[in-house]
């Protein structure tokens, strides 16, 4: 083995340190959530322990309007983007030339927020204006509407967004599966659909879900590209910036921001004890069938 | 299992290999239907940001033209000077970045049991899925003049007056980019160490070959592909997000994120769209430098 069991004192030293970059990562939202708990706000000399807070961000009318804007968007773009996500990771699976799919659906990563932003802005302005000009040609008004920034424009950005996380989580899930239980199952008479649905679904269900949870918290968390696309309605991220940018942080956007955040964790450390406790039993499992029991 | 020989069907002809119905050839569309989704409105709104950029500016919006005055605006004047800087600072980033990332990933790689390492770099998603907005505004309370870490200091007796160089300045937008961008790191890098198998480490020990000598002729040459990748996606990202110096960088600070949105705030969308294709240059200019010098279809290994 290594050095580092050698030398167990230097072994808990690396430990520490990567404990202590995680914590200093997560530092100033355990701030924000300690703040929202105090009864004086951010600054104050005594700290009062208090629930007020958040009883008031549910009296606050424009608060919850942007949540239930933020949560259909979350809820529509999960349920296009994960499957797409899926259909795609399954023809990169199946295709020979990989490398145009795997740009295709990982380049949004690396382009940054407010130049994706800014780009699809003026691509769908230039393709609303396009659409009702065509109309006019054709003497009909359904097209004047198409494209014009909204619930459908933001859709479409957050896919974008989200799609590369849901691709990669779903391609290492898929990594696990092996193809020929597909060819097995089709030639017991299965036709595509069901080779899927009854055979490789149920193996690659915990990365479907996980992409799922993320590309929900990722909606959630979204400011950029919801706020150029989004139109008229206002996002939970969109009220905070506002609020945080003109009048500063009030107790309640610290109370929200922290709920927000307090979901989120609890949502990926789920993710995380799950996969815990599955990888354990999987371990389990494939230790029986390792020694088996020679009973024959 | 017993096999049947064909003629135990009695008359029943074998399944005959016949052309798929129209169900599975729709079905087999489907798989296309990201591919076209991703071009159509990924690839080309991309790639048009380059012929918007040279359409001439209207009052509210623009018309189709040829002029280059969005460039002249950007190459002379002081955005120019704005840009270069914040990559300066994006690049102090991507190093504190590595410095503080980078053996994170070498140590999950190398001193951990294999079970555990997935579960591990779960551990760094955790900061990521609180919004960004949140981590960064967050950044003020901890930063600013009676903030977390100035008074905490104090209370040690390290400082007798606060640090204000720590928020509205260049120095709070790294701190920013770093805290923000930080996890990234560990990702790619934890990816990029597949390339390192344990043995090369046991390898090296045996030749008791020192720490650095290790880094610098084994772990970076194998693991370069990942590096460069995690440091470009840092790098192109501290250069346009606005939200970094928006909220924590003071007067100087502004990165082509910030001069897109403020184009597209004062109704100049050539300009914006000369902004994100100067940005998608330097995107892929820096892509196709590495994948020239490391090819990168490399870090996809472990995913096929």
């Amino acid at each position: 083995m290594t050095d580092d069991f050698a030398n167990p004192w230097l072994y808990r030293l690396k430990w520490a340190y990567m404990l202590l970059i995680v914590t200093t990562l997560m530092a100033p939202v355990m701030y924000v959530m300690y703040i929202s708990f105090n009864a004086n706000g951010f600054g104050a000399n005594e700290y009062v322990f208090t629930w007020e807070w958040y009883g008031l961000i549910f009296q606050d009318q424009l608060l919850l309007g942007a949540l239930r804007w933020t949560l259909s968007l979350a809820v529509v773009v999960t349920l296009i983007a994960v499957p797409m996500a899926l259909v795609s990771a399954k023809l990169y699976k199946q295709s020979t030339n990989k490398l145009p799919i795997v740009f295709l659906m990982l380049a949004p990563l690396f382009v940054p927020p407010d130049i994706l932003g800014s780009a699809l802005l003026v691509f769908f302005k230039n393709l609303n204006l396009t659409f009702a000009w065509f109309g006019d040609l054709l003497g009909v008004s359904f097209m004047d509407g198409w494209f014009q920034l909204g619930f459908s424009t933001a859709v479409i950005g957050l896919i974008i967004y989200t799609i590369p996380y849901s691709f990669i989580v779903i391609l290492i899930t898929m990594g696990r599966y092996r193809s020929e239980q597909t060819e097995a199952a089709r030639a017991c008479g299965a036709d595509g659909w069901r080779a899927f649905w009854d055979i490789e679904f149920p193996q690659i269900r915990a990365g479907v879900f996980s992409a799922c949870s993320f590309t929900v918290i990722l909606c959630f968390n979204e400011y950029t590209r919801t706020s150029l696309l989004k139109g008229g309605f206002d996002t939970f991220t969109t009220v905070l910036i506002s609020q945080m940018l003109n009048t500063g942080m009030s107790p309640q956007s610290y109370a929200m921001s922290s709920l927000v955040s307090f979901i989120a964790i609890a949502v990926i450390g789920s993710i995380i004890v799950f996969t815990m406790i599955r990888s354990d039993s999987l371990s389990r499992t494939a230790r029986a069938k390792a020694a088996p029991v020679m009973s024959t | 299992m017993s096999v049947m020989s064909p003629q135990g069907f009695d008359g029943l002809a074998p399944v005959k290999a016949t052309a798929p119905p129209l169900r599975e050839r729709l079905a087999r569309g489907i798989f296309y239907l990201p591919i076209i989704f991703m071009v159509l409105f990924f690839a080309l709104p991309m790639a048009l940001t380059v012929v918007f950029s040279v359409f001439e500016r209207t009052m509210f919006w623009m018309e189709p033209g040829f002029t280059l005055f969005s460039y002249e605006n950007f190459f002379f004047s002081a955005r120019l000077t704005n840009f270069l800087d914040s990559m300066k600072y994006s690049a102090i980033a991507v190093a504190i970045c590595f410095v503080l990332g980078f053996p994170i990933a070498v140590f999950i790689r190398k001193s951990l049991p294999q079970v555990a390492q997935h579960r591990v770099i779960l551990l760094f998603i955790l900061p990521f899925m609180v919004s960004e907005i949140i981590r960064v505004f967050a950044l003020r309370p901890v930063l600013q003049r009676n903030g977390l870490v100035n008074t905490t200091l104090q209370d040690w007796g390290v400082i007798n007056e606060p640090i204000t160089a720590l928020l509205y300045t260049h120095t709070g937008v790294v701190i920013g980019e770093v805290l923000s961008f930080l996890p990234f790191i560990v990702f790619s890098g934890f990816l990029a160490m597949e390339a390192v198998p344990k043995h090369i480490f046991e390898i090296c020990d045996d030749l008791g070959v020192g720490t650095w000598r290790k880094f610098r002729d084994v772990i970076l040459p194998l693991a370069a592909p990942g590096i460069f990748a995690g440091s470009v996606f840092i790098f192109v990202n501290g250069l346009g997000v606005a939200l970094l110096p928006n909220i924590l960088g003071g007067a100087g600070a502004v990165n082509a994120g910030l001069i897109a949105t403020q184009a597209i705030t004062a109704l100049d969308f050539p300009l914006a769209m000369a902004v994100s294709a100067i940005m998608m240059a330097t995107l892929m200019g820096l892509l196709y430098i590495g994948h020239r010098l490391f090819d990168l279809t490399k870090i996809l290994t472990p995913l096929n």
